[in-house]
């Protein structure tokens, strides 16, 4: 009765809704965790901002300084050209890393492990083999393989094929521990390797340059060709994962505690397996193979947020790996440096990945 | 009302190589049944069954007069709850967010005034009050046994099916535990199914006694019927000598090769073979060890 009386009388069938949403971001705020919490998304957005102005300007601003001109004396369309590069590269790293970010996360939890994410355990050379297989059965002329739309899907496709047959023959049968997928992810990437590089070797040499060209795709050389069709998978991928974040968190407790709370487990990890293939599908077009970025940002977001919920863990993760690759590539080319920011990355996290086994190890 | 109906389950491909087999058993409510048998005689594997965790190979498990295989896995959750064995989680988690997730078969995870209630009522009468900010690994054993109780409490279904909840308890949670299990059945009208290693728990704790040997139901009954020499002997593979206490039947089941063995201090010494000093008495104790891992 007494919270009755304290809250105002409601006015008319419209301002109870707003009254409840009010009251529902009053009683958000009033938790101090989640303060703190839309304070890191800001810093975040902020830094995110900072780091996206400093590559369009070293890129545009920068190197007409270093050749001596302002603005005003760039040469007419030189500008809007290098815009015009500009804005896809950045799209398409912003694109690679969200996905990235948001796969790896619902992998770990689905394979309960913080150090293994779908790049270590071998789907990039999935991407590499479907290529030139591609190349070597159709010709580097076929549309297949020449059109960049038509050869997305089919590569995701084989992804995903590939991937449901690997993890329903690891998760299913019960054998979902850490040792087991991971030798089981390198004898994969070894057999596709070997596979491919026969394939390379026995190829004509005017298809083995193609094959060349579409798979040695990095962040100095990325296939900006199918932002089109990228970004609207991005956003899919995005919300198909963000939508079942209640879901994950109760896949967390473990698989048989979350089926005993009504998780239909087999049926979750399928609809998993299928956005992970076809997230890693796109990034791994778009950027090539980022090993480490997933798990730097997942392990960093975790020790940010301080919270086991998936929601802010996806955000965190996403704007946290967007963060690393637009942030690094920026000071590379602000300073002109040679290194790539990937081979940084990579660096950085498999130092990171060794710290994790060894701390997991001693629990 | 759950009936198990000729159920036979496998776990190789190879059909003479059974886990369960031909099993039909009706759960009695309002009560604690106990499943008993030594290991590997697939008291868990019933479980996981009985719960649709593992679905049946043949047969049926019928929960309110339908096959659990037809019904949806959220709806079960509505009715039947589920607490596993170890509770090893890769994340690290309150008291009260574990109890929350017991609410999701209701909500989705989206918590409603009715749902926080409910989680509230869980914690109160688990008397976790005090804890309910802490971390898992920040309470005892007993403490997080009891906290994932509050969380099936939560779930608020009429079935509970607990395997092994006594695991790495010692004796005075054990009981606790033991007791807090009997007050779900007396107060709250819930019906329990456990599986216990430990059979004088069975014996002063359940109302209704399963003994399994190799796949199959060996006897079923009220404990007075199931702990006898004549029932047990065959089903633990081992000599046992019953007792009664309060009327409840007690099984003292140490060793009766043992009797021979004196304890000397330090010095363990057999009669039949008094030079041998420790090579003996040390290998037996092994296999002791061995038989309770």
């Amino acid at each position: 009765m007494v919270r009755k009386l304290a809250q105002p009388l409601p006015k008319a069938g419209d301002n109870s809704i707003i009254g409840h949403m009010l009251n529902g971001i009053k009683s958000f705020f009033s938790k101090p965790a989640n303060v703190r919490m839309v304070i890191v998304f800001l810093l975040l957005a902020a830094a995110i901002a900072g780091a996206v102005w400093l590559y369009i300007f070293s890129r545009t601003d920068l190197r007409l300084y270093r050749l001596g001109m302002t603005r005003d004396e760039a040469p007419p369309g030189a500008i809007e050209s290098i815009m015009g590069r500009t804005l896809p590269a950045l799209y398409a790293m912003a694109a690679s890393a969200v996905v990235l970010a948001v796969i790896s996360l619902s992998f770990q939890t689905i394979v309960q492990s913080r150090v293994l994410t779908p790049s270590m355990i071998g789907f990039d050379s999935v991407f590499v083999g479907t290529q030139t297989a591609l190349v070597f059965v159709f010709g580097a002329g076929s549309i297949l393989f020449a059109d960049p739309y038509i050869n997305y899907f089919i590569t995701a496709g084989i992804m995903i094929v590939v991937s449901m047959v690997m993890f329903s023959f690891i998760l299913r049968s019960g054998r979902n521990n850490i040792i087991f997928l991971l030798m089981f992810g390198l004898v994969l990437s070894g057999i596709i390797g070997s596979g491919t590089r026969y394939l390379q070797v026995i190829m004509n040499q005017s298809d083995f340059f193609q094959v060349q060209a579409a798979t040695s795709v990095n962040i100095n050389n990325m296939n900006t060709e199918i932002i089109g069709i990228a970004i609207p998978i991005m956003v899919v991928v995005v919300f198909a994962t963000l939508w079942r974040h209640r879901r994950y968190d109760v896949m967390s407790l473990g698989s048989v505690q979350a089926k005993s709370l009504g998780i239909p487990y087999e049926r979750e990890i399928t609809i998993n397996l299928v956005i992970i293939a076809i997230g890693m599908s796109v990034a791994t077009a778009l950027i090539g193979s980022l090993t480490f970025l997933g798990l730097l940002a997942v392990n960093s977001a975790r020790e940010i947020m301080k919270t086991h919920k998936h929601l802010p863990l996806f955000i965190a993760s996403a704007m946290m790996a967007a963060l690393a690759l637009i942030l690094g590539e920026a000071v590379r080319v602000f300073f002109e440096w040679a290194i790539p920011v990937t081979v940084i990355i990579n660096l950085v996290g498999c130092v990171y990945v060794f710290y994790l086994i060894l701390k997991e190890n001693k629990t | 009302m759950i009936e198990v109906k000729n159920i036979s389950q496998s776990y190789s491909r190879q059909s003479d190589n059974e886990t369960l087999s031909d099993i039909n058993i009706t759960v009695r409510e309002n009560t604690i049944t106990a499943l008993v048998g030594a290991n590997g005689a697939g008291k868990s594997t019933l479980l996981s069954v009985m719960t649709n965790l593992l679905p049946a190979k043949s047969g049926q498990v019928m929960l309110d007069g339908v096959d659990v295989r037809k019904i949806k896995t959220s709806e079960i959750a509505k009715k039947v709850a589920f607490l596993k064995q170890t509770h090893h989680l890769s994340i690290r988690i309150t008291i009260k967010d574990l109890v929350e997730y017991g609410r999701f078969p209701h909500c989705g995870g989206r918590l409603k005034d009715a749902d926080k209630e409910k989680v509230a009522e869980a914690i109160t009468y688990m008397n976790l009050e005090d804890l309910v900010d802490k971390y898992l690994d920040e309470i005892s054993g007993g403490q997080r046994q009891r906290a994932f109780i509050a969380m099936i409490l939560a779930q608020d279904t009429p079935y509970i099916f607990l395997d092994e909840p006594l695991n790495n308890l010692d004796i005075k949670y054990s009981v606790e535990m033991m007791k807090i299990v009997g007050k779900l059945v007396s107060d709250l009208g819930k019906t329990v199914v456990v599986v216990l290693h430990d059979i004088n728990f069975a014996a002063a704790y359940a109302g209704h006694i399963i003994a399994m040997k190799d796949g199959k139901v060996y006897k079923e009954g009220a404990p007075l019927d199931v702990i006898t020499p004549e029932v047990l002997d065959p089903v633990f593979d081992h000599n046992f000598h019953i007792t009664k206490h309060d009327g409840r039947p007690i099984c003292l089941y140490y060793d009766h090769s043992m009797k021979h063995i004196h304890n000397h201090g330090d010095h363990v010494h057999m009669h039949e073979h008094p030079h041998e000093d420790s090579d003996v008495p040390h290998a037996h104790q092994k296999e002791v060890r061995s038989e309770i891992n």
